[in-house]
């Protein structure tokens, strides 16, 4: 059963815009407008603080945990045009480096898969990417895509490091495919590529008419196909699907909400997609065996329950494996 | 700059015109320059007889707003209809007479038309375009509403025909370009990345279809063929913003407006040839006029004539029209044909270029040509550095508190600056190196102060701190480095006994407030693009790997100012209007006035949670000022005055949902499931007793699939270890991909790799010994036998990855992985 197995009060003293659990899900980060960082072990169900991370001159935006190889490592992004990286190191939090090389608000983070290193991008409102990495000795490397979108880059998220075909592709298994995908002010959604050390722009899709909100990699257990998931100011979420070998993407509307779409987050699995936005609620979509998208729930945040719109999803094609099992 | 070309033939002087645009005709007869109140018609065809006044006709237009741009009919037929842009309205008129008859004017803008181009190709169709984002197409005979419209995100700047092929053209947003075709719908053929800052000009190629020219802010130059948009072919920068750039009607030229960075009087013209390779080099540099060169156009010559003549427009209101002679039009490889003509390593091609001598940047005075041109381009890359130094010089803002400077020098690249303060003086020498601020930082030297030895390091430090800052990115370090100067005396203001302070007049306090040795934000005051930063999020749901939802929102009792009827604002700008209409208050600085104050000031906040009210509360201004004032002790709250009767803003909780059962993977089974390669049958009749334990029935009956499929009872052979299982047979195998198919289609990563792993394939005994040993090593959680210290049970999900790790590192020959790896869905799982 779907349940509510905490509630954090975050003691924010302003608007939340983005609340993440680590790896384990046991430490849950929150960020907002009053310029902080809260983090909270959630894992005994109960909130117990952690830290109050400051450092932020304005509102933080969005945040997002590195995975726990490189140790616990939070990243952050806000209005001040800074990232910062903080690391945990004995039970203390402390800033692990900043990079303030972007001339407006920004306005996304991301940590790479973790094949790749400790990489990040940032998406900003100047309308480029930075990619930051570190070769662990304390020295940070990063290389800037300008003029990535057209007025600003709202949303970066990482291709899953297992490509689709590496199978086949003796060359791409060798090697973890290295892209992102990112999505901006100019209503386009770009793929982005490192060839030669360089970041190429590999795609551009076009589908939305306004601004791009966010962008979702879905993750890989290895079927053979990438997935974006986009939403945007026109309200509606595209989800994006390529065959994995080929450059073709092809798009479908999930669904034109009411209001502005501001989220959208894969299941680990990559088949249920959390889409929240302006009208504040949240709406879960599945993804069923015939390749239909269906909405499967909403959580109303005001009434804190997920009221449970699906039939059979626990058991599909119950009736299939019976005749299977003759 | 007395100092005028002979080439240069006809001036017109044109002081009271104001003109921002001129025009000049496809005959090559008339000019028109069109001022704020008064158009003026310029006849080109009696130039010779000098500026009596004669060859000009002015006519008063009554108008508020300048004339943006003008141009005339490009076809013989409709030579003297002209169309003006002013405004959001385009007018075409018939020049007939030396008078300009309206014929239509054209309506359908919202906000300033930039550009406008006739179609070379049809004598009708006009396209204008605006910051309004629209670019029309329009067919003069019916001037009601335009017949194409297309809109973009941003403004569009410039729109240009292709001169070769008809129904193609450009428009310029910023930095970006589209291509268009009006047959192929409302989206733009072609997207162009192609200047880091706004393009100013665009000119398509007069005889390749596919190329064009552009002209930035960012003070390059390129060249572009549209088929090819990542990259551009050919590139030039001119360290200035460049105004314009043309190709020429002859050879493979180009003609550049560099807008001068100071008014020093380069407000020259550039003739560039564009070599094989693409590359521009300079030919030609026309000097004459005293300020930026506004327009400039082709006229058309009679036939016969080899000489070709540019008419140019400046803000020193001179009209002025230049002889290009045949042999400049050869330094653009133009082949005329005229055989006769003097060899261009002769001693001197023109009379004229002989006055060019005494003109310093890029004459051309001896025409050998290859090493002038390299000493040309050097003269040009050091005038730029010395201009950069001095413009950074000429922009400072001298008006630090206690700060002064007594001496700049561009030259010698040095300053001096005297710094008083904290009961202080410092007075310091900057030298700039040649190469700054490109990566070299100036360097500080103290010559007289009254700080100790210790501060005096102190600030040496900050100081070089600073400006590696900012050289690093190839920004100019000078005016923070005096910033922070100042705050570093003022900072031992602070420390030292008020009775020092009195010796010393104190300015009033900067603008930017900042501690000694924080950086200052490089930004200055109001400078953000808050239209650009997207509205912020109040609400979202977010995934974590081990299949819990996080949410968090705006509470249920707090609801949008605006009401629910539009849908939520798209940039964090348009805040600003809902503060200002919810709370009548003084305070209504907009977010960015606030954040960009360092360190942030208590008084002026506004946040994005005044977009939000308390519901059951009407919206009438008493309330807006009640609402004020609740907000108050929420903000005393913030800077420590304990107000523990009212209640903080609310913001709403976090809450975590456990969606396990949504994704599919469940925790019970992930603690019970069992994995044991020896015995897999076994194995699968303790998974489906699992399963049963839940009440999976799908899951119980796939497993004892599997329990059947693994049994050795389903495979009678004599030596059972030497054969291929039942599961591996043509018969069994389909089954086995069908059941995996199943699951990879509900996308059970579970079942998936549990399935994957007990039928992996049969490894001979002893490497089997050794994956398993392996196994537990590399942290996988297989199987529930060996638990590692830190195990967390909802592995099973989140580290997919890591448990195939596992299965790689047990280095299983991969001869016997390849048969089966094409049997499943989840085969890239294995590898």
């Amino acid at each position: 059963m779907v349940s509510v197995i905490s509630s954090v009060d975050t003691g924010h003293e302003d608007m939340i815009h983005d609340a993440q659990l680590d790896y384990y899900g046991t430490k849950l980060a929150t960020c907002s407008s009053d310029r902080s960082i809260k983090l909270f072990d959630v894992s005994s169900g109960q909130q117990v603080p952690i830290a109050d991370l400051r450092g932020h001159e304005g509102p933080v935006w969005q945040l997002c945990w590195a995975h726990p190889m490189y140790g616990s490592v939070l990243a952050s992004c806000g209005y001040d045009r800074k990232v910062i990286i903080w690391k945990e190191t004995n039970g203390s939090w402390d800033k692990l480096y900043e990079y303030s090389n972007h001339d407006s608000s920004v306005n996304s983070v991301c940590f790479a898969p973790h094949e790749l290193g400790l990489v990040l991008a940032c998406g900003s409102s100047d309308g480029s990417i930075s990619v930051i990495s570190t070769t662990g000795d304390g020295n940070w490397d990063a290389k800037k895509i300008n003029n990535a979108h057209t007025i600003g880059c709202n949303a970066v998220s990482w291709a899953p490091s297992t490509s689709p075909n590496a199978l086949f592709d003796q060359g791409a298994r060798q090697q973890p495919a290295k892209r992102f995908v990112s999505g901006g002010c100019d209503n386009l959604v770009k793929i982005w590529r490192e060839e030669d050390g360089q970041w190429v722009e590999d795609q551009k899709l076009e589908g939305h008419s306004d601004w791009v909100r966010d962008v979702a990699w879905a993750p890989s257990i290895g079927l053979p196909r990438n997935v974006i998931a986009t939403c945007s100011q026109d309200c509606r979420v595209i989800i994006w699907t390529n065959d994995g070998t080929s450059n073709h993407w092809t798009s479908r509307v999930l669904n034109k909400f009411s209001d502005v779409v501001w989220h959208v987050s894969w299941s680990v699995t990559g088949n249920i997609l959390a889409v929240s936005g302006g009208d504040n609620k949240v709406t879960l979509w599945k993804e069923s065996v015939e390749g239909q998208w269906t909405c499967i729930s909403d959580v109303n945040k005001g009434q804190g329950q997920i009221t449970d719109q699906r039939s059979s999803s626990v058991e599909p094609n119950y009736n299939t494996r019976r005749r299977l099992d003759l | 700059m007395a100092l005028q070309w002979s080439s240069e033939t006809f001036v017109a002087e044109l002081k009271d015109l104001q003109a921002n645009a001129m025009a000049v005709d496809c005959l090559g007869t008339q000019a028109v320059l069109a001022g704020k109140k008064t158009l003026a018609y310029v006849n080109l065809e009696n130039s010779e007889e000098g500026d009596d006044g004669s060859n000009v006709t002015r006519v008063a237009r009554q108008s508020k707003w300048d004339v943006n741009c003008i141009q005339f009919n490009p076809h013989a037929s409709h030579a003297p209809l002209y169309v003006t842009a002013c405004n959001t309205r385009l007018d075409v008129c018939q020049l007939s007479d030396r008078n300009g008859n309206p014929v239509c004017t054209l309506k359908a803008h919202s906000r300033i038309i930039c550009d406008v181009d006739w179609s070379p190709f049809d004598v009708n169709v006009v396209a204008s375009c605006s910051v309004d984002s629209f670019t029309y197409l329009w067919d003069i005979r019916e001037p009601k509403k335009p017949v194409h419209s297309f809109q973009t995100v941003a403004g569009a700047y410039q729109v240009k025909w292709n001169k070769v092929t008809n129904n193609l053209f450009a428009t310029t947003h910023e930095g970006d370009i589209r291509i268009w075709d009006p047959r192929k719908g409302n989206s733009p053929q072609q997207y162009i990345a192609a200047h880091l800052s706004k393009i100013h000009g665009l000119d398509w190629s007069p005889d390749n279809q596919n190329q064009f020219v552009t002209a930035s802010q960012d003070g390059y130059v390129k060249l572009w063929d549209y088929t090819n948009p990542k990259k551009c072919f050919g590139s030039t920068d001119s360290g200035a913003p460049v105004r314009r750039a043309r190709y020429t009607p002859f050879g493979a030229g180009l003609v550049t407006v560099v807008v001068p960075q100071l008014k020093r009087g380069e407000n020259s013209l550039y003739l560039w040839k564009i070599t094989k390779q693409s590359d521009m080099s300079p030919v030609h540099t026309f000097v004459g006029h005293k300020d930026v060169v506004l327009e400039f156009q082709w006229r058309k010559q009679p036939e016969g004539s080899r000489d070709q003549q540019l008419v140019t427009w400046s803000r020193d209101q001179s009209l002025r029209i230049w002889r290009i002679d045949p042999n400049l039009q050869r330094l653009c490889g133009h082949d005329g044909g005229d055989s006769g003509e003097v060899d261009l390593t002769g001693t001197s091609y023109n009379s004229s270029e002989s006055t060019l001598k005494d003109l310093r940047d890029l004459s051309l005075s001896e025409p050998t040509m290859e090493d002038e041109m390299e000493i040309s381009v050097a003269t040009v890359t050091m005038a730029q550095q010395a201009r950069s130094l001095q413009q950074e010089f000429s922009q400072l803002n001298t008006d630090i508190p206690n700060i002064t400077l007594d001496q700049m020098d561009p030259v010698s690249r040095t300053c001096r600056v005297t710094g008083v303060g904290g009961g202080q003086k410092v007075i310091m020498e900057c030298l700039f190196p040649e190469a700054y601020p490109n990566n070299v930082s100036p360097s500080f030297q103290i010559l007289t102060t009254t700080l100790d030895a210790a501060m005096q390091s102190r600030l040496l430090k900050v100081l070089s701190d600073t400006s590696v800052k900012f050289v690093r990115r190839n920004n100019n370090c000078l005016e923070m480095c005096l910033r922070q100067l100042m705050s570093i005396l003022d900072s031992m203001d602070d420390r030292r006994s008020p009775e020092s302070e009195a010796s010393f007049t104190r300015a009033p306090p900067p603008i930017v407030q900042a501690t000694a040795f924080n950086i200052l934000p490089m930004y200055s005051l109001g400078n953000f693009q808050d239209s650009s930063v997207p509205f912020p999020r109040t609400s979202g749901a977010r995934f974590s790997s081990n299949g819990f939802l996080v949410a968090f929102g705006v509470p249920a009792e707090m609801k949008k100012v605006s009401g629910g009827a539009e849908i939520t604002p798209k940039a964090l700008s348009e805040l600003a209007a809902f503060t200002q209409t919810s709370w009548n208050n003084t305070r209504t600085n907009p977010f960015s006035l606030v954040f960009s104050r360092s360190p942030p000031t208590p008084s002026s906040d506004m946040s994005i949670s005044d977009f939000f009210e308390k519901k059951g509360r009407q919206r009438s201004s008493r309330h807006s000022h009640s609402h004020s004032l609740s907000r108050r002790p929420k903000r005393q709250e913030r800077y420590g005055e304990k107000l523990s009767s009212k209640k903080q803003l609310s913001v709403g909780k976090v809450k975590i949902y456990d969606v396990e059962v949504l994704v599919g993977v469940n925790k019970y089974l992930a603690q019970h499931y069992k994995m044991d390669l020896d015995d897999v049958e076994g194995t699968c009749r303790h998974n489906q007793s699992a399963a049963a334990a839940i009440g999976r029935k799908d899951l119980v009956q796939t497993w004892s699939i599997a329990a059947t499929m693994a049994s050795r009872k389903v495979l009678p052979s004599p030596v059972p270890q030497m054969e291929m299982p039942w599961a591996m047979t043509p018969c069994g195998r389909p089954l086995l991909k069908y059941i995996l198919d199943q699951h990879g289609a509900q996308f059970d990563v579970q079942t998936l790799a549990m399935l994957c792993c007990l039928f992996w394939t049969p490894d001979p005994p002893r490497p089997r010994a050794r994956s398993q040993a392996q196994v537990p090593r590399s942290g996988s959680k297989v199987s529930l036998e060996f638990t590692p210290p830190n195990y967390n049970p909802y592995h099973t999900v989140s580290s997919v990855t890591g448990l195939l790790k596992g299965l790689r590192t047990s280095k299983l020959p991969s001869r016997l992985i390849a048969p089966f790896l094409k049997c499943s869905p989840c085969y890239v799982l294995l590898c």
